[in-house]
Order: structure tokens, then C-alpha cells, then sequence
């Protein structure tokens, strides 16, 4: 099977390759898997809680060229985009412009998924820090 | 049950051989399976001198050689019933093979991707990183020139939580089959199916590691 030349490149030259604090309230973390591969991905994203935009995307992927791609793809998509903006990445569209054959459509899922659980990760961080905020802010709005 | 199409007699769905004229039965793959068709119930604890057995009684039976001269219908039924039995014999002989047939057997085959990463516990996950990043460093090691003992002690050492997580992996494996065997409850298919999935993240470690030390 033949890889086309964008999943080469990004697996060449993978973007963003790399991890932030796991501790900073701002980092989301996905840490996803697909069993029967035995790939393992890490996705994280950095919110900035003014905007509500992504500042930053990160991932490090332990798998085959096409897990690598979709995940250096992805970080590059989500840098710039909001919460629900990343949310609204699909799978499909990573298959589309990598050109990922059938076989090879699990990376992109996988890569929606790391996508998912990393915004989910940073919502949950949100809600436990921002409780407090919230409860003052509550009365006025 | 199937009709004989030499004789017109009845055979039962699992039966090779015609009872009445004893002419080979075309294999019908739909209508049979790998336990069934070696005549052992649906169990996954399976005696392996006994398997073999019954593949060299049955391997004879079939042989194209005595069909030789056969109808066209028989010559095939011995052809594709000695190479479903050499199909049978492969996946019924390995323990894991089994348990991932006996799964999609039953209708529990590891499901599609999209659930995939749900189905593994995220402290393996973890653990998997943990140690993917843990290779990564050592073949940097390796790279910059490190010396071999340096390098090698630290892939030993690597090694060792993955050796005994395959260990209790193994022996998870065997008390699953074993209640399998006895009760057939359902829910234990599914614990299986989650140590089906957990291997293959201990077998990529494990060959990930194999891979630095015989380099």
C-alpha cells in the first residue's frame, strides 16, 4: 500500500511533535488507543481562557505513518480554532486530506477521539478551577 | 439437516459422510463451524493431543487421493473440507486464535474503531506511553553512542513490569476460559474480549524491545 505524499510529509516532518503541563488548567490531554493495532496517541491542546481559542496543540504518537499524520494534521488544524470550532473536526475530514486508503481510516478516528477527549479533559479541568468563579458570578448573570 | 445428493438420505448439518452410502458431503461453511465440524463442543479449553488426533482421523477421511476418481462434486468436497480443516485446525490449535473465534462467534469480536479506544483501561494506556517514551529514549541513547551495558540495563529493566503484566495476562486468560467452559455466561465473553485487546499492546511492547536488544 502506498502512502500519498501529505502523510509522508507530515510523518517526515511531523508538526508539533512534543507535550505542555499536564498540571496547567489551561492544557487539555487526550490519551487514546486502538487495540487492534496496539497505536497509542497523545493530543493536547492549550486554551487560551480569554477567547476561548486554542493556542497551542501538541501531540506525541506511537504507531504507524498514517496515526503520526493524522495527528500532526490535527494539532495543525486545531492551533487558532475555538473549543467548539476543534470539537466539530471530523474524521472524515482527516481522511480526505491525507488521502488515507480504508484501511487506514481507524487513524483518523483515532485522531477525532484524541481530539475529543483532550477538549473533554480541558472542560472538565475548567469546571473544577472555575466552580468557585462560577458561583460568585452566578447571581448577576 | 441436508440431504444426500447420491442417495437422498438424511444427514445431519455437522455430519462428513452421507450415513446410509457414506458418499462426502459437500461442506456448507454457513452451516458449520471450526468446533463443530472437529465434533468438539463450543469450549476453550481444548486438549491439544486430542486435536490432533482428530485432524490426522479426519485429514485421512477427506484426502483428495481417495477421491481421485470420484464424481466432480466429491472431489470438491473433499478438497474444500480438507482445507477447512486445515483452517480449523490452525485457529482451534492456538489458544488465542480460538478465543478470538469463539468471539466473533458469538458476536464478540472487538468491536469497530470508533469504540476501540474505549474499550482499553487508561491506565494501560498510560503505562503503554510511558513505556513507548521510555524506547524512544533508549534508541536516542543508542544513537548519541551510549555505551551497549548502559543501554541494554535500561531495556532490561524496561522490560521487566511488561513480562509480568503478560504473565497475569496469561493467567487471566486461563481462568476466563475456564469459566467459559463451565458457566458460558456472556459477560465473560466480553472479559475476554478486553484481554484479546490489552495483548496487542503487550505484544507490540514486547516486540518494540525484542527489536533494541537483538539490533
Amino acid at each position: 500500500m502506498a502512502y500519498s505524499n501529505k502523510v509522508i510529509d507530515h510523518y517526515e516532518n511531523p508538526r508539533n511533535v512534543g507535550s505542555l503541563s499536564k498540571e496547567d488548567p489551561n492544557v487539555g490531554t487526550g490519551l487514546v488507543g486502538a487495540p487492534e493495532c496496539g497505536d497509542v496517541m497523545k493530543l493536547q491542546v492549550k486554551v487560551n481562557p480569554a477567547t476561548g481559542v486554542i493556542d497551542d496543540a501538541k501531540f506525541k504518537t506511537f504507531g504507524c505513518g498514517s496515526a503520526i499524520a493524522s495527528s500532526s494534521l490535527a494539532t495543525e488544524w486545531l492551533k487558532g480554532k475555538t473549543v467548539d470550532e476543534a470539537l466539530a473536526i471530523k474524521n472524515t475530514d482527516i481522511v480526505s486530506e491525507l488521502s488515507l486508503p480504508p484501511v487506514k481510516i481507524h487513524c483518523s478516528v483515532l485522531a477525532e477521539d484524541a481530539i475529543k477527549a483532550a477538549i473533554s479533559d480541558y472542560k472538565k479541568k475548567q469546571a473544577a478551577t472555575g466552580k468557585p468563579a462560577e458561583k460568585a458570578a452566578q447571581p448577576t448573570a | 439437516m441436508q440431504a444426500c445428493r447420491a442417495c437422498g438420505a438424511g444427514a445431519s448439518l455437522d455430519a462428513h459422510f452421507c450415513p446410509q452410502c457414506r458418499t462426502i458431503l459437500p461442506l456448507v461453511r454457513r452451516q458449520t463451524d471450526y468446533f463443530t465440524f472437529f465434533g468438539l463442543p463450543r469450549k476453550l479449553r481444548i486438549d491439544a493431543v486430542d486435536l490432533e488426533q482428530r485432524l490426522r482421523t479426519l485429514s485421512r477421511q477427506f484426502h483428495p487421493d481417495y477421491f481421485y476418481n470420484a464424481a466432480t462434486a466429491e472431489r470438491r468436497a473433499s478438497l474444500e473440507r480438507s482445507s477447512y480443516l486445515n483452517d480449523a485446525y490452525r485457529t482451534l490449535k492456538s489458544p488465542v486464535a480460538r478465543v478470538e473465534y469463539l468471539l466473533s462467534l458469538e458476536g464478540r469480536a472487538a468491536n469497530g474503531p470508533e469504540e476501540a479506544s474505549k474499550q482499553v483501561p487508561p491506565a494501560l494506556l498510560e503505562e503503554v506511553f510511558a513505556l513507548n517514551e521510555e524506547l524512544d529514549e533508549v534508541r536516542e541513547m543508542r544513537a548519541s553512542g551510549a555505551p551497549a551495558e548502559e543501554w541494554r540495563s535500561r531495556l532490561e529493566r524496561a522490560r521487566q513490569p511488561i513480562d509480568a503484566k503478560r504473565e497475569e495476562h496469561e493467567q487471566q486468560l486461563q481462568e476466563l476460559s475456564a469459566r467459559w467452559d463451565e458457566r458460558g455466561e456472556s459477560d465473560v465473553l466480553d472479559a475476554l474480549r478486553d484481554r484479546v485487546l490489552e495483548r496487542n499492546y503487550i505484544n507490540n511492547l514486547l516486540a518494540g524491545i525484542e527489536r533494541e536488544l537483538s539490533q
